[in-house]
């Protein structure tokens, strides 16, 4: 039987297919389902492991398996949308498999992004957390909109400049902690603990942690584990930067209190 | 009065992690939905039973099928919808203050945060579970529903 796509080409689309979903943000079982869908498509008989750090994709009439590196990403859940749209054209017999190649080429490359203002404003709304209302005071929320803002965005700038993983987090817990306790000791806000929790919304591992569970309970027990890892050092690494934080402001309101 | 006070809030929260995770666009609206009406009956439920277990159980069967259904009529992965609507029931900033602590070297408090963190994570994730065994039920229904309204406007 005469088959029009090469299995090499099939392999190195599919392992790219595979890298873009995982470092968006899919669960790793719908990396696999998506990756094998495609080459059931192609009619290839495809196989495909996907942990949170690699990728195997291979087929399973020949014995190379193409192995592609993974490093865990931020959410980008527009690339998976659009991965998925292709892909789903492409088992439908919509476009051919050049198409599919050329447009998963463009989606790797194209930055998709909403504009700085909108996402500095989503920042500044999850800040405002629902579990805090009516448990804290009405302008202590409103100055978390705030300080939620410059800590997402200390976050965002330190992740671009600093490649050491885990120091992002940091920074922003620092700024959000520094900002919080100053207001609190100029007395423009009640209660700095209530504004620090609210304002790290956007930053803290919440998502993570509770799909990391998701995973476990889908027997993806190594990607689960990973994920649930990562996120708690991601809190600890807040958690220290809010520490420094608090105590650099005490630290200084003294200062100027001694002279 | 309250309950559209939360309403109003969560779903702005939603949005905004939307916006910060880059969802696409038509699912912004469906998940602020979704995410709204997850908490008001996290709220509800929490009125009568005051636990963390039953809340957050409930709230993700409520996401997990209302995000489904979303899903399958806006023609988005589930995932895209989970993942901003869990944002407000989240037990990110428990997580914090367990580290928090941790970091500060108070023992007790660290044990029982992080206790809370793994207590609301398993609930929500079994609360999916639930939801995707329930949604599979409905799904034969809703498919049905969905091809007739939209062949008439094909044809």
């Amino acid at each position: 039987m005469e088959n029009p796509i090469s299995e090499d080409e099939l392999i190195a689309t599919c392992g790219k297919v595979g890298k873009i979903l995982l470092t968006s943000g899919a669960e790793t079982s719908r990396v696999e389902s998506t990756v094998e869908y495609i080459g059931k498509a192609a009619h290839f008989d495809i196989s495909c492991h996907a942990t949170i750090t690699a990728l195997f994709v291979g087929t399973n009439q020949q014995s190379r398996t193409h192995l592609v590196k993974v490093r865990l990403g931020d959410f980008n859940l527009e690339k998976v949308d659009e991965i998925n749209t292709m892909s789903r054209k492409f088992v439908e017999g919509k476009i051919n498999f050049d198409e599919l190649k050329i447009a998963i080429d463009q989606i790797d490359h194209k930055v998709i992004d909403f504009t700085w203002p909108q996402k500095i404003f989503g920042a500044g709304v999850v800040s405002v957390a629902p579990m805090l209302l009516f448990k804290a005071t009405w302008a202590d929320l409103g100055l978390a909109f705030f300080v939620g803002i410059f800590g997402y965005l200390a976050a965002q700038l330190a992740g671009r400049r600093i490649k050491t993983p885990y120091v992002a987090a940091g920074c922003g817990g620092f700024i959000v902690g520094l900002l919080a306790a100053a207001l609190q000791t100029v007395g423009i806000a009640t209660s700095a603990g209530n504004i620090i929790v609210s304002a790290l919304m956007p930053l803290v591992p919440g998502v993570a942690i509770t799909n990391s569970f998701r995973e476990i309970v889908d027997r993806n027990t190594i990607s689960g584990v990973v994920r649930a890892v990562d996120a708690i050092i991601i809190a600890g690494s807040i958690g220290a930067g809010v520490v420094l934080g608090t105590s650099l402001c005490s630290l200084l309101a003294h200062m100027i209190g001694g002279f | 009065m309250r309950v559209l006070i939360e309403f109003v809030i969560s779903f702005l929260s939603t949005v905004g992690f939307g916006l910060i995770t880059n969802v696409p666009r038509r699912s912004l609206l469906p998940a602020g939905i979704t995410g709204s009406l997850a908490w008001v009956a996290y709220y509800l439920v929490l009125q009568v039973d005051p636990g963390l277990i039953l809340p957050n159980f409930t709230a993700a069967i409520v996401i997990g099928i209302l995000g489904n259904i979303s899903a399958v009529l806006f023609r988005v992965p589930v995932n895209i919808i989970y993942v901003p609507s869990l944002v407000s029931l989240v037990p990110g900033g428990i997580l914090y203050l367990g580290m928090r602590s941790f970091t500060l070297g108070r023992e007790a408090p660290t044990s029982q945060y992080l206790f809370n963190t793994l207590t609301i994570a398993i609930s929500l994730a079994v609360g999916f579970v639930v939801a995707e065994v329930i949604f599979y039920r409905i799904k034969p229904i809703l498919m049905k529903i969905v091809t007739q309204r939209r062949s008439p406007s094909h044809s």
